[in-house]
């Protein structure tokens, strides 16, 4: 139960990344310039940052959505979002009216503020999903049950950890007696 | 017994041993498979940020300014074309970064450019027109003013403008009663501006002067050119004027 759990919170947040990665693709320039609104990071930063974030959106939502490197993934993805609640938390406390730029079209925007306790409390409910994903570990329908399996010996967990059978010279006697 | 027990002691450490290996050989390939899944992912990554660099509407703005098919016909320089540097900034009335650059640098920018120091090309243009008319009505004022009374004045309505800029959220934006009087204000005589700015006589170029900057490759405001180069350094956009000026002095 707890892995269709998981399942569904990997395809939520997933989803969530790809679709804002995807939507902010086409505009890098709008992406820098909705990093820059923060007034957050040093100049030379915001470049870099603004180009890196979209792409790293979208692989980070692949890898949610397909399970590959479920953990890992789950583990950035509670981090990224981490930092964007302390970005809308400092825009907030400094009195910037900007919008999140979560899903493109960043930048200032005169009624913001009254967004940022809803962003921060999506953005939150998104961390609770990523370190839920990363708690159980192993979900459904997951690539990594594919790239990781255990073909040598069986059974092995699902999730890829090695509780392999300690074996006794006893229970191969035993093995031994039912062949 | 005992010949028996260390048979099947023996046995059983045969297969432990092969059960070992099995063990080695399968994270083995575990550690290269992460490590793949790990060289695509940094791969994608790494790939799209090459490809938003290569995508950033800045280069398609240096490409279009380089070749020459961006100079406007609609625009406002101060200083001489023989100056070292040259600055374009592409603006909108309205738009509040525009506003923080003009009252932040646009005073000792047109210092340094009366001063030898730098040719300053303002192309005003329309893009927050979603918001209500106020861009280009204000648009329209300046280059009514421009026609009227010349760069100079043209240059005084204009940072009256930005010194008085209108909140992007207002509701109700300043009235043509209000641009005639910055005008005034500026130097214009009233008499020939009003009915400029009361019905829109240069709508036309309005659109024009937008359109060129749209084929100029600009996309928002503020777009700022320092000697062909897209400049946007800065941490804020007080910082990106404050750079701007140090850069030219």
């Amino acid at each position: 139960m707890k892995q269709w759990l998981a399942l569904v919170a990997r395809l939520v947040v997933g989803g969530v990344w790809l679709y804002a990665g995807l939507v902010k693709l086409p505009d890098p320039a709008a992406s820098i310039e909705s990093v820059r609104a923060y007034e957050l990071l040093p100049g030379a930063w915001v470049e870099p940052v603004g180009y890196l974030l979209p792409p790293l959106e979208v692989v980070l939502g692949l890898a949610l959505v397909l399970g590959v490197m479920t953990r890992g993934a789950a583990v950035l993805s509670a981090l990224l979002l981490g930092a964007f609640v302390f970005g809308i938390s400092w825009a907030w406390s400094q009195g910037l009216e900007i919008d999140c730029g979560c899903f493109g079209d960043g930048g200032p925007n005169p009624d913001a503020a009254a967004e940022y306790p809803w962003e921060i409390a999506r953005d939150v409910g998104l961390i609770a999903m990523s370190v839920f994903v990363v708690a159980v570990g192993s979900s459904r329908l997951a690539l990594d049950g594919v790239l990781f399996r255990h073909r040598a010996l069986e059974p092995t967990d699902i999730d890829g950890s090695e509780h392999l059978p300690e074996l006794t010279p006893d229970q191969d006697d035993q093995q031994e007696i039912e062949r | 017994m005992s010949v028996s027990r260390s048979k099947a002691q023996e046995r059983a450490e045969r297969h432990a041993a092969a059960q070992a290996a099995a063990r080695r050989r399968e994270r083995r390939r575990n550690l290269l498979t992460g490590l793949a899944v790990v060289a695509v992912i940094a791969a994608l990554v790494g790939g799209g940020f090459l490809i938003n660099r290569a995508n950033d509407s800045a280069g398609a703005i240096e490409d279009a300014a380089a070749s020459g098919t961006a100079s406007s016909d609609h625009s406002l320089a101060v200083g001489s074309a023989d100056a070292p540097h040259s600055i374009v900034i592409y603006e909108d009335f309205l738009c509040p970064l525009c506003g923080i650059v003009e009252q932040t640098a646009g005073e000792r920018l047109t210092a340094l450019a009366e001063a030898g120091k730098v040719r300053l090309e303002y192309r005003p243009m329309v893009v927050l027109d979603r918001l209500g008319p106020y861009s280009a009505d204000a648009l329209n004022a300046f280059f009514v003013v421009q026609d009227a009374a010349g760069d100079e004045v043209a240059k005084a309505f204009h940072d009256l403008l930005f010194a008085d800029q209108p909140s992007e959220s207002q509701t109700t934006f300043p009235d043509a009663d209000w641009l005639v009087q910055k005008a005034v204000e500026a130097g214009a005589d009233e008499d020939e501006v009003r009915a400029g700015i009361e019905d829109d006589a240069r709508a036309d170029d309005v659109a024009a002067a937008t359109k060129a900057a749209g084929a100029a490759g600009v996309t928002g405001t503020p777009t700022i050119l320092l000697d062909g180069q897209v400049f946007r350094d800065g941490r804020t956009y007080e910082e990106v004027a404050d750079n701007l000026v140090a850069a030219v002095q």
